[in-house]
């Protein structure tokens, strides 16, 4: 689909927003898997995992390193290898991302469907300057001349907060700074107004000070653009402050999901809890940390039932028989993959639930967990609440 | 090393065993040319002082004489012109082919074709030069020119070659099983229909493209580069590198009387620049949209077509070089046949054949290394976290092959090319040998040989200066492909 | 894996998993190997490489015991400097598909490789141009890698005036293509014999590899490892053993083989050249040199020495290729 060459003016090119923004979900993920075959086996990277982005909001998607938000947000552009091997659907605007042609898919990435990565250095090419790339992006999508196209590249530069951006359409990706370059990839990514931007740890490569400022610029740009944002990202404090909405993922697998506040304020599932639990706050000055005991599981072998066991203080009987579906907590729209989310719910602060004392305190003769977990180890501590 | 030739062995050693009456004139001639009455390190000095010289301009080079008194100098030019050529055709033939080679495979990894390209470049890699030279020059050349005496292509080989041509293209091409098979298909029957033809008609006893042909080749030229370069979606390149490559291909047949005769290589120099320039203007012209790209891809076009013309004219010339040579088309020997005169084309094709074998034993070992390194670099360049942004902006694979991988994996290339150099200087010191060329190769040797110091630290000089000067041009290259290293 | 989180195996194991009895660390934990165990089953498993060590091996016994080596006899019964009369034109007598003579086949016969102009065993000579190259090979890459090895990471390790100085050498004698420099050496200390051949090429040949040693020091030194051993308290002769030298094994082996490939090549042209192994003492290059114009007549005489060099190339090259993927941590060939 090529829109038929007639811009011109540079002015208003922006406000010339179409009539219609998309309302409603943008996009519709359901029961997606995702395997890589190696030498040693199959490596379940993603597992069934189902979301839904809707217009104009930002879907915070969190989880440590390993536990595959990035390759579902691969997948869903269709930008994994061919050995991969997907199921499940990605519904966007009607059509199955995940099914249409490669042609179709084309027509629609850097169009419709935009994606940051995370470290703006490899992810530019460097022997072309950044106002080439900018422009090439809206030339494979539209048929303008060059000239009107960098033009475009260089009012996406202004607005993404680079100075002198006429004059750095010229340089290359080295000459930037950091922050500097992540605008650069930024301004790349919306130059086509796309409805739905994936941004893939958009500011782990950079310094703290910057991370901010690029966050604002980010969440500004996506408001002028009105386009929705999905913020894949290992910080919680990124996600708290500006998503609507969050995902929790672990071992592939969709753990959590629900409103921000919902989430971090009343954590269901003990992952979760031991996440926000784990990080230090102003208040918490002198004490120890609780980390979550353990690490994560190899996506090759993985047992029946909840990945999570070994590092988790509830786990029960019952945990080991079957993994846990997303199923509704107490409010509405949050839902946790967990048996004993009322546990989670129970506690007064569910965030303490990896401390030794709250464990000790959760261990009863009924729920006694099985030997060899982190919640047999504990060992009861006097006085403490 | 001036030390180590001249203790290497007895200068002399020859006329010991000469029996004619001269002999002690001989020797004693040979003693003053070589000044063996003066210790070594006096006779170096002497060496040096006289090189020293062609630093100096204005100042003739005196690099000694040879046993035989013969300026090193003046030999060293003839060598030299001698080795350029080999080497050059060597060096640019053997990049072009693997470069290409080497990107299809990567493209296509793990398919028929990978496999068999990577161990065909295992085995060039390790077969001895001079045993492919011999094998070439005893073998190949004698059954080459005894094919060309009657040029008929049998129909197993026919069958053979279609087999393979379309096994070939169906990988590169690559595509779902019907495409692949589509593509084997078409690329069989076309084989064997052209094979077929040109064996009926004898056209490689007598072969000529025709004014047709050539016209028809020079539009398909524009095609092809417009294809593999910016895409034929991009309208205004398309135009212009059509109309630029048929033009050349019209005004060059049209012209091709008069370009016979008047043949020189100024003449064709002038040409070429006279058709680059025109090129451009009609790249500038029609290019729309995308003015420099499609003026890049016009006089590019234009000089592939102006190489089709000049290939016709050279072939046109084939078949009077042929009753000239007696038949024996394919040389082995010396850089040209001796006391040969005949018209410009002529001599062109002369030294054209005495290139083809040696020129083929040398690309051998370049070729495999090009092939595998540009591989190799080709496929890390494809795992790129640039290639996937790239994808991610909507690009198709034509672009994002052309655009981002291809530049970013000759980067490396540029290195390689540097110090394969010296590998091919090396493999042109056995070629000479064996192909009777005589160039600095063959003086090289023959000097050690001989123990006679100076024409061998002439030789030094000369291949330690072209090294230096290939290594900076593709110093330059290297900078002007990755910005990163310029000085900014 | 940490301590807490797991059973040991002498504890009962309270998780049902997909086998029974099995205990919770395995099911989480992919098995750990050592470096050294996955460079091993990395290069056995590849096929190339498998077949050139067969194949080299193969033809390294073939030579050495086919005509016996030093004072130690062979089983095959010609010699290869004796000369007689030539059989059937000096065919050979090698047949895949003979003819019944006296009740019996001959696939072997009294001359496989044939016979050259004055009636020698070709077989016999073949092998010992074999031998001759073999061992010439070899004993290049061995002194290069020993010598560039040591060089190498002293040069790098400490630097300064000898890291210098090695470069300037190396670069003297890396400016030319090695051919041309090798042949004024060799036609010099050729006529010495094989031994003086193999040492002298062998110099020639330790600065490429000492050069290559030094560059991956120098690299390995700024890492942190390093300077952490450095912190506590280790020697400079400790670390580079311990520290550095395992991490650079892969590349000179890989480095070695690959120059031992070119050795033999290198070798067999400067025979071919005349300024290498000379008469009486026999190369497979001298072999083809000897008889490139027999090729029309005679081209047996042409193609046996070829075919031994081709071999022992290629399978030097497979070799070092699959050394070259097994140790390369980036290896992961994913079953499309």
């Amino acid at each position: 689909m090529i829109r038929p060459a007639g811009r011109t003016a540079v002015d208003g090119y922006i406000d010339d927003l179409p009539a219609t923004r998309p309302e409603g979900v943008v996009l519709s993920v359901r029961n997606l898997t995702v395997g890589f075959p190696t030498d040693d086996g199959m490596v379940q990277a993603v597992r069934d995992v189902s979301y839904d982005v809707s217009a104009g909001e930002i879907l915070g998607i969190v989880g440590e390193s390993g536990s595959g938000k990035s390759v579902s947000s691969l997948a869903v552009m269709g930008l994994l290898p061919k050995s991969a091997r997907i199921t499940g659907s990605a519904t966007y605007g009607g059509a199955d991302l995940l099914r249409i042609s490669q042609a179709a898919r084309r027509s629609l990435r850097g169009r419709k469907i935009a994606m940051i990565f995370q470290d703006p250095l490899s992810s530019m090419n460097p022997v072309h300057t950044v106002g080439a790339q900018i422009a090439e992006a809206v030339r494979s999508h539209e048929a303008v001349s060059q000239k009107v196209a960098l033009e475009r590249a260089a009012e996406m530069l202004d607005l993404c907060g680079i100075p002198q951006a006429t004059r750095r359409l010229k340089s290359y990706p080295h000459e930037f700074s950091g922050g500097m370059r992540q605008r650069a990839m930024i301004a790349m990514a919306i130059v086509n107004r796309p409805e739905l931007i994936i941004a893939d740890e958009p500011t782990t490569a950079l310094d703290v000070t910057i991370q901010a400022q690029v966050l604002e610029k980010l969440f500004e740009v996506k408001d002028t653009v009105g386009a929705a944002l999905v913020l894949i990202t290992h910080d919680l404090g990124v996600v708290a402050g500006s998503a609507d909405r969050v995902l929790v993922m672990y071992a592939g697998r969709a753990v959590e999901k629900g409103g921000v506040d919902e989430v971090f304020y009343r954590p269901r599932m003990p992952y979760t809890a031991g996440l926000l639990g784990s990080i230090p706050t102003l208040g918490s000055s002198g004490e120890r940390l609780t980390p979550i005991g353990g690490a994560p599981p190899s996506l090759l072998n993985l047992p029946k039932g909840c990945p999570f066991i070994p590092r988790c203080p509830l786990a029960g009987p019952d945990c080991s028989v079957a993994e846990p579906d997303l199923t509704v907590t107490d409010a509405a729209g949050h839902e946790a993959a967990c048996y004993h989310w009322d546990q989670v719910a129970a506690l007064e602060d569910p965030r303490m639930l990896h401390h030794p004392a709250v464990i000790a305190q959760i261990v009863t003769p009924e729920t006694a967990p099985p030997r060899g977990t982190r919640a047999a180890e504990a060992t009861p501590i006097e006085g403490i609440a | 090393m001036y030390g180590l030739v001249t203790i290497s062995g007895d200068p002399l050693q020859d006329l010991y065993e000469d029996q004619s009456p001269n002999k002690q004139a001989k020797i004693d001639q040979r003693i003053q040319i070589l000044e063996l009455d003066k210790p070594v390190p006096q006779r170096y000095l002497s060496w040096a002082g006289g090189a020293a010289k062609c630093l100096v301009p204005g100042l003739s080079c005196d690099l000694g004489q040879s046993r035989t008194g013969q300026d090193v100098t003046a030999l060293l030019g003839d060598a030299i012109s001698s080795t350029l050529a080999l080497v050059s055709a060597s060096v640019v033939l053997a990049i072009v082919l693997g470069v290409s080679v080497g990107i299809v495979s990567a493209l296509r990894q793990y398919s028929a074709f990978d496999y068999t390209l990577t161990f065909a470049a295992f085995l060039f890699f390790s077969l001895p030069v001079f045993w492919v030279a011999v094998l070439l020059k005893q073998y190949a050349a004698i059954q080459l020119n005894d094919w060309l005496a009657d040029p008929v292509v049998s129909t197993l080989v026919v069958a053979v070659l279609a087999g393979l041509s379309g096994l070939i293209w169906a990988s590169i091409i690559g595509g779902d099983r019907r495409q692949r098979l589509l593509v084997f298909a078409a690329a069989a029957i076309a084989t064997i229909a052209t094979l077929s033809y040109l064996s009926a008609v004898r056209w490689f006893a007598q072969p000529a493209l025709g004014p047709a042909a050539v016209i028809a080749v020079s539009l398909a030229v524009g095609l092809v580069v417009t294809l593999l370069g910016s895409g034929i979606r991009r309208r205004g390149v398309l135009y212009a590198s059509v109309a630029s490559a048929g033009l050349v291909g019209i005004v060059g047949t049209a012209a091709s009387g008069w370009i016979e005769t008047n043949a020189s290589w100024t003449v064709l120099a002038a040409l070429a620049i006279a058709a680059a320039a025109v090129a451009a203007a009609i790249g500038y012209a029609l290019g729309g949209m995308d003015r420099i790209p499609a003026i890049r891809s016009a006089v590019l076009s234009a000089l592939l077509a102006g190489g089709v013309v000049f290939l016709d004219l050279l072939l046109r010339a084939f078949p009077s070089y042929k009753d000239a040579v007696n038949g024996r088309v394919v040389a082995t020997i010396g850089e040209r046949t001796p006391n040969f005169t005949g018209t410009f084309w002529e001599v062109q094709i002369d030294l054209a054949t005495h290139l083809v074998l040696p020129t083929a034993a040398l690309i051998l070992i370049s070729f495999a290394t090009y092939t595998r390194f540009t591989r190799a670099s080709m496929l890390e360049v494809l795992n790129a976290d640039y290639v996937r942004t790239a994808r991610s902006k909507g690009l198709t694979e034509r672009t994002v092959v052309v655009n981002h991988a291809f530049r970013n994996a000759l980067i490396p290339v540029a290195t390689l090319a540097a110090i394969d150099f010296g590998s091919v200087l090396g493999g042109a010191v056995i070629t000479e040998t064996v192909f009777g060329r005589k160039g600095l190769g063959s003086l090289l040797i023959d000097s050690v040989r001989n123990v006679d110091p100076n024409p061998v630290m002439g030789c030094y000089i000369v291949l330690a200066v072209s090294i230096v000067v290939f290594n900076m041009l593709a110093d330059i290259t290297y900078a002007y492909l990755d910005p990163r290293i310029r000085l900014s | 894996m940490t301590a807490e989180a797991t059973p040991t195996a002498a504890e009962e194991p309270t998780l049902v998993g997909p086998l029974p009895g099995v205990e919770v660390e395995r099911e989480f934990t992919v098995k750990a190997r050592t470096q050294g165990e996955l460079v091993r089953r990395r290069f056995f498993r590849h096929r190339a490489a498998m077949i050139g060590l067969v194949v080299l091996l193969g033809v390294i016994l073939l030579s050495v015991t086919s005509i016996g080596i030093g004072p130690v006899p062979g089983w095959w019964n010609q010699d290869y400097l004796a000369t007689g009369s030539s059989v059937d034109g000096g065919r050979p007598t090698l047949d895949l598909t003979p003819e019944v003579v006296d009740g019996q086949r001959e696939f072997i016969g009294p001359h496989p490789f044939g016979q050259e102009n004055t009636g020698r065993d070709y077989f016999a000579m073949t092998m010992r141009g074999t031998q001759q190259s073999l061992f010439i090979a070899f004993s290049v890459g061995l002194i290069s890698v020993l010598l560039g090895t040591l060089v190498g990471a002293i040069a790098g390790y400490f630097g300064g005036l000898l890291g210098n100085v090695l470069m300037r050498i190396t670069d003297l004698v890396i400016t030319l293509p090695l051919i041309v420099v090798a042949s004024v050496v060799s036609f010099r200390f050729g006529g010495a014999g094989v031994g003086a051949l193999a040492l002298v090429l062998g110099l020639l040949v330790w600065t490429q590899l000492a050069r290559l040693m030094r560059g991956e020091v120098l690299s390995l030194r700024e890492k942190e490892f390093v300077e952490a051993a450095r912190a506590m308290g280790a020697g400079p002769w400790r670390i580079i053993g311990r520290h550095i030298l395992p991490n650079v094994v892969g590349t000179i082996l890989v480095s070695g083989t690959l120059w031992t490939s070119s050795a033999i090549l290198l070798e067999t042209a400067l025979s071919f050249l005349g300024v290498g192994v000379r008469a009486p003492d026999i190369s497979l290059g001298s072999l083809i040199s000897d008889y490139q114009a027999a090729f029309q007549t005679r081209p047996w005489l042409f193609w046996w020495p070829g075919l031994f060099i081709i071999l022992i190339a290629l399978s030097i090259n497979f070799i070092g290729d699959g050394l070259r993927d097994a140790f390369d941590p980036r290896q992961n060939r994913v079953r499309a």
